[in-house]
Order: structure tokens, then sequence, then C-alpha cells
């Protein structure tokens, strides 16, 4: 294998943004938008195995102009190279959907950078989060996928990821390359920029290609609350309505009695909560 | 009270850098900073604008009136772009005493027509413009960065800072400091005197949406059209305060508080700002109001007697850095002296850089004292104290409130009683002797005069 390829996908969104509680309007602020945390946390890793296999870390984006400072950041913090992908007006095919969004990146990495042996994101965004783009992106490569990650190593060649499973425990898995993995916003931190890069970085040229998507965008024709089909169930056996009422709400059954814990002292606190979760089968 | 409060550190020592990599460093992307790198950009040098928020404005905090005057001269027709909520057609200054207030309500229609006269901005907007225009003159701006140390020399001459980031040192002919109030960097540079604590008072604010109408309807102003509204009065005995101000959707309203004298009581400020919101005075105006923000900030209160030394070896101060926030009662106007003294800044460092001469820095001194920002420091340099003082504080509304509820209240069969006696009686029932009344009046006319 030549050298070793690693795309960091990054969504550019407020993370603050605000609901108008009158007419549900979503206002956003582009001068606080940026990366998320899992995003923040996929181009750590994404430093951290190019650093390790002798590749080349890009960071890639599919945003509006605005969206440059935060791969300007990205260069700062040692990324190879950056691309951002324009969206040309307010496509739905690219702004609301994964499928667009992973189309349009793997035409734009492909044409500017070539096959990646690796492309990582975080695992939601922090605006619509359904955590779909990374799958649709590995469905456009036709690569491996392993998403939810919360550990990412490289050694030797060899990816090994972890995953977190229900009851505290962990999965761990050998990913074969080239892959596409999320992570979620734990484990690492992106590193802080130095000074001379940070300097360097704010007035570099952010290179930028139209994004473009082939195909009809998903339209929804009517939304209706999901209201599952009406089960019939049998009534419990007791012949008095107050017995089968209370069989019915279970007031009269077993149960842990709730515990108010008082304590001021953050240890206390703590052990409080980890006991709990022990008890619970969360913590091994 | 510590009276050093802020990073902990002194200023680090280094050699004399060899080709500074700027030609002046700006620490503190606010209206001091922003205007200072300006300057300094149209004058043609380099400059970094070194700001520890992820954009300028983000951590600002202020109540809300931007008075732009200066900026004909920094940013000519500015009014016709800057972000402005409301422009201020209507001021009132309020006192409050118990459940009376007593209003001063004056509105001038042509302040809604250029040239105008103050606004309400958001800080968020209004300083990310300020230093959108410095970036186009060429300023590099440096966000998400803090300047931890001041670099000097053996000899004491500022070269530099040092800020958080790895391998974080940039040197610079010129620093100037806009970092506002507790600027480190002016005392690390040894510009401060101790025991400022006495000479700051707390600011607090809670942001209120209500609809546009409902802000309109309520303050009686249409289309751009706002109200400000100062507040002596209404901060439960701590030394101070209030506002409220009319943004396009959303309020202002807050306290300015002395350090010690709320300290000394041991009352929350937020405890403070519900009582006066409860104010039968305010409360028909906030009702039903959401709370979309609380901030807080230090405000530099002391005027005059509590400046730094504004230049430094190699080093200027500007802005609420020097303490150079008015706050004398009927005026809070911090943002405008920030924006001139940033502007002088600038100036004089590209001038002193111009001529190679450093000690031309100087100047900044007398470019400031012809101009409004010393001249009116110094004219109301017992301002704050007179503002401040216990009879201003507490006497005077109650004072007022009884003279105004005695002229209005009708009391017959009693004749009405002549207004001399109903004033020597509201003195006396609020502990006033008519001398000091004297006095403090000629202070005040001496003063504001
Ligand atoms: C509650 C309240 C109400 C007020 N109301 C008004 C009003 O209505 N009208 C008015 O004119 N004035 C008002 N003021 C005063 C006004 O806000 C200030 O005087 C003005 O903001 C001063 O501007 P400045 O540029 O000097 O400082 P600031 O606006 O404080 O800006 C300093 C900048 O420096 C940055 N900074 C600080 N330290 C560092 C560091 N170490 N490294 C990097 N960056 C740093 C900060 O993030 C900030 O951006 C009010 C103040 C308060 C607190």
């Amino acid at each position: 294998m030549g050298e070793l390829l690693v795309v960091v996908a990054l969504r550019w969104a407020d993370g603050r943004a605000r609901v108008d509680p009158l007419t549900g309007e979503v206002e956003t602020d582009p001068r606080g938008a940026g990366a998320g945390e899992a995003d923040r946390c996929a181009l750590e890793h994404g430093l951290r195995i190019a650093g390790a296999a002798g590749g080349r870390c890009v960071a890639v984006t599919v945003a509006p102009p605005q969206a440059e400072e935060m791969l300007r950041d990205a260069l700062a913090c040692g990324a190879d190279a950056v691309l951002r992908v324009d969206v040309p007006e307010w496509d739905p095919r690219l702004a609301d959907s994964g499928s667009g969004t992973a189309q349009a990146l793997a035409q734009a990495v492909r044409a500017e950078f070539g096959e990646p042996g690796l492309v990582l994101t975080g695992d939601h965004s922090a605006d619509r989060g359904t955590g779909s783009t990374p799958a649709f992106l590995a469905a456009r490569f036709g690569y491996a996928q392993a998403l939810g990650l919360v550990e990412l190593a490289y050694a030797d060649g060899a990816l090994t990821a972890v995953r977190r499973l229900d009851r505290g425990r962990r999965e761990r898995l050998a990913v074969p390359l080239p892959a596409v993995c999320s992570v979620e916003p734990a484990g690492v931190r992106l590193r802080r920029a130095g000074l001379p890069a940070t300097l360097a970085a704010r007035t570099a040229d952010v290179p930028t290609v139209p994004g473009a998507v082939a195909g009809e965008p998903v339209t929804v024709h009517a939304a209706r609350p999901y209201r599952p089909r009406a089960k019939e169930l049998p009534p419990p056996p007791e012949p008095d309505p107050r017995l089968r009422l209370l069989r019915l709400t279970g007031a009269h059954e077993q149960r842990d009695p709730p515990r108010v814990v008082v304590t001021d002292d953050p240890g206390e606190a703590a052990d409080e909560l980890l006991g709990y979760l022990k008890a619970k089968g969360y913590l091994a | 009270m510590r009276d050093r409060a802020g990073p902990a550190g002194a200023a680090v020592t280094v050699a004399e850098p060899e080709r500074p990599a700027f030609d002046a460093i700006v620490v503190g992307a606010g209206p001091a900073g922003s205007a200072a790198a300006l300057e300094l950009a149209r004058a043609g040098r380099s400059v970094a604008l070194i700001e520890r928020g992820p954009f300028p404005g983000s951590k600002n905090v202020y109540g809300g009136v931007v008075y732009g005057r200066v900026l004909d001269e920094l940013i000519p027709g500015w009014y016709e772009r800057m972000p402005v909520q409301r422009w201020i057609t209507r001021r009132q200054t309020m006192l409050l005493s118990g459940e009376r207030s007593m209003t001063v309500d004056f509105r001038c229609q042509s302040w809604g027509r250029a040239p105008y006269n103050g606004a309400t901005a958001y800080r968020a907007e209004f300083d990310n413009w300020l230093t959108e225009h410095a970036q186009k003159e060429g300023a590099l701006l440096v966000p998400s960065t803090v300047v931890t140390a001041v670099l000097r020399t053996a000899e004491g001459r500022v070269v530099g800072v040092r800020t958080d980031r790895p391998d974080g040192d940039l040197t610079a002919r010129v620093v100037i400091a806009c970092d506002g109030v507790n600027s480190f960097v002016a005392k690390q540079a040894g510009l401060y005197p101790e025991g400022q604590a006495e000479h700051t008072t707390l600011g607090v604010k809670e942001t209120l949406a209500l609809p546009k109408e409902t802000i309109d309807e309520r303050f009686g102003v249409s289309g751009d059209d706002g109200v400000d509204i100062e507040i002596l009065g209404g901060t439960q005995g701590v030394p101070g305060g209030a506002f409220l101000y009319t943004n396009r959707d959303t309020l202002s309203v807050g306290l300015v508080l002395g350090l010690p004298g709320l300290a000394g009581q041991g009352r929350r400020p937020e405890e403070i700002l519900a009582e006066l919101k409860r104010h039968p005075s305010i409360a028909p105006l906030v009702r039903g109001a959401e709370l979309v923000e609380y901030s807080a900030h230090l405000i530099p209160e002391g005027g005059y007697h509590s400046m730094p030394r504004l230049v430094g070896d190699g080093l200027l101060v500007a802005g609420d850095a020097a303490a150079m926030c008015l706050a004398a009662g009927i005026w809070l106007e911090g943002v405008n002296f920030a924006l001139g003294s940033g502007m002088y800044a600038g100036r004089a460092a590209a001038r002193a850089l111009a001529a190679g001469d450093l000690r031309r820095l100087r100047d900044y001194r007398s470019l400031l004292e012809s101009s409004f920002v010393l001249a009116d420091h110094k004219k109301l340099r017992k301002a704050p104290g007179l503002v401040l003082s216990e009879r201003v504080q507490h006497r005077y509304p109650g004072l007022v409130c009884d003279l105004v509820e005695g002229v209005f209240t009708v009391d017959n069969p009693k004749p009405k009683p002549g207004i001399r006696r109903l004033l020597r009686r509201s003195a006396r029932s609020n502990g006033v002797r008519m001398r000091e009344l004297a006095r403090d009046a000629l202070t005040g006319l001496r003063s504001f005069g």
C-alpha cells in the first residue's frame, strides 16, 4: 500500500442554535459555528493516525464560505490540506441529507486527493445528528465501516477500534482498510494549535470546489406522528375490578424504594453514583 | 477582597528580539483594540490583534448603548452599516425610592435620523463588525488565544507577549493593551497603582425576549426607535445604579454595583436584580419576558483618579484597561471612550513607528488630553465619588420622591404646603442637611456643568 491518505470530514454547525418558541424558526449564528466535539475528536484521530502511518491527513467539509475558519483551524492543528465543497444555494440534497453530503464529499475527495485509505467523521453532527453520513460515505466508497467508536489506534499497518456496548461492555474491532470510521466525542481531545501555525493558517487560502449531487432529492409528502396499531391484551384474571386495576397499574408490586441522597460532598456523591451504576451492572 | 485578581504570573524577561514579528501587537479585540488595530493597519503597519474569545465580542458584556460619534473619524458613514438594534430617541433618568419613582423623560426624534446619536447594539455583532474593518485594512486577527504574559527586555522595555498556545511567544515593536478591565498586561508592566477593587463595580445584566410590537407599545416607540432608562436607587442599598434598554426584540435590564458595598452586604446580585424587576415602575415593562441570557462583568468606574500610567516603555494602554469607562450617574459610557482611546493609541503608535522613535509614544497622552477622552474624564473626575456617595445613593432619591409626593398629594381640607417648606421637611426626614445639599449641588454643577 502507498502513502495512507486519511480524510477527516467535518460538519460545520452552530451548536447553540436557538429555536423561536413562537414561530419555531431556527436562528443560527455563523460566528459561533464550527466543528462539533465528535468531529474534533475525529480530526485528532486523523492527525495521529496519519502521523503514525507516515501518511497525509486532509480535512474536508460541505459547507458555506463561513466554514473556512473551521478549516483554517484544522490547518493550524496540522492537517496537510483542506477542501471546502461549496453548497451552491439552499439545496436540500446537500444541506439536510447524509446521502447527498456523502455523495458530494466522495466525489470531491476522489477528484482532489484520490482514493482515501481511511475516512473519519464524528458519530453525530451537532445540529441534525442522525449519524447517517458516515454510513453513506462507506457505501459511496465501497469501504468497510465501523461507527460510533470510542477508541481508535493504528500500529504496524493495522487499525483497531473499540466500541461501546450495553452494560458497560466494550467490543474490540480489527478494522480492515480502507474503511470509514465515525468516533464518539470521547477518548481524545483535539490538540491546541501552536502560535506560528495559527498565524500562518489565518491567511491561508482554502481551496473550494462546487458540490455536485445527482438524482432527485428525497421529498417528504406528508408527515404524521407515529401511531402504532392498537394491540388487544387479555384483561387480568381477577374478578374484582379494584384488584384488576391494581394489577394493571402495578401499584402493590414490590420494588426498590427510591433513595434520596443528600450530600454536598462531591466525593460522596460520586461514590454514591458509582455504587448505583455498579449495582445496576453498568460498571464492571 | 484581593486587589490583584486575574492570571497570576509576572512579565517574562527575554533578550531584545532581532527582528520583531510585527510592528504592533494589540491585546484584546474589544472596541479599543479594534480601533487601535484599524488605525495602525491603515497607516500601513503590520499588526496582530489577539483575542481570547472564539470571535470578537463573544466574551463581552455591556448594557447596550453605543454613542458612535467618535466613529465619524474612524469609519465615516458608520451609521449606514453598523449593526444596530434601535436608535435611542427617548432617554429617561429614573429615581427609585421604596415603591415610588420619579422620572425625567426626554424625547428627541432627530436622534433617530442621520447623523444619529446613540444606539443599542449587541456586542457580538458590534465588536465583530469593528474588527472586520481592521481586518480589511490588513490587521491579523488571532482568535481563541489568551495573552498570558508580557515579554520584556532586561531594561524593562516591552517587546511582545506570551500566549497560551504552544510555541506561543510573539514579538513586536509596540504592544497596546486593550484587554479590558483588570488589565493584567498593564499590571504586569507595572503601570497600575495598588488598590483597584474599590474603583471597580460589578455589572450584571439580563437579556429578556419580548415581541417587537410589545416593546414598541410598552415603551411608546415605533420602527427603529428605542429607549434608554438610567436608574438611580433600586440597588437595595448597595452603591450603584441600574439600567433598562430596548433592543429590537429583547430588553437589557441590569445593575451596576460597587464591589466593596456588595461584598459588605453579602447580597447576591441576581437577587437585587430580581427585586428591581419587581418594582412597580419596572415590572409592567418586563412582564412576561423570557430570560435568554444572564451575564456579569466588571466595570472600572473610578474615572480620572484611578487611571494607570498610560504609556510604558514600548507599551500603551487604552479603553477599560486604562480605566477609561465614564460612569457618572446619568452617563454610562465606556464603548465610545474605548473607541477614542484605542484610536489615539493606534495613531500615536503608528507615528512613533514611522519616526523610528518609540519615545514618541508619549504623544498618546497629549492626543487624549486634547480630545474628549481625558477632557471629559478630567472635568468629571469628582463625579464617580459624588454619584456613589451615600447621600446621592440613598438619601436624595428619598428626598426627591418625598418632595414630589408632597407636591402632588391633595390633603384637603388642609391648604397646599409651600415648596420650600416641603423641601425642608423632605430633607429632614431623609437625614439631609441643607448645607450638604448646597455643597453637593455645587460639586455637581462644577463636575457636570
Ligand atoms: C453591565 C455593563 C453595562 C455597560 N453599559 C454600557 C453602555 O450602555 N454603554 C457603554 O458605552 N458602555 C457600557 N459599559 C462599558 C463598556 O462595556 C466598556 O467600557 C467597553 O466594553 C470597554 O471596551 P474595551 O475595548 O476597553 O474592553 P472590552 O470590551 O472589555 O474588551 C476587551 C477584550 O479583550 C479581550 N481580552 C481580555 N484579556 C485578554 C487576554 N489576556 N488575551 C486576549 N484577549 C483578552 C476580551 O475577550 C475582550 O474582547 C457597560 C459595561 C458593563 C459591564
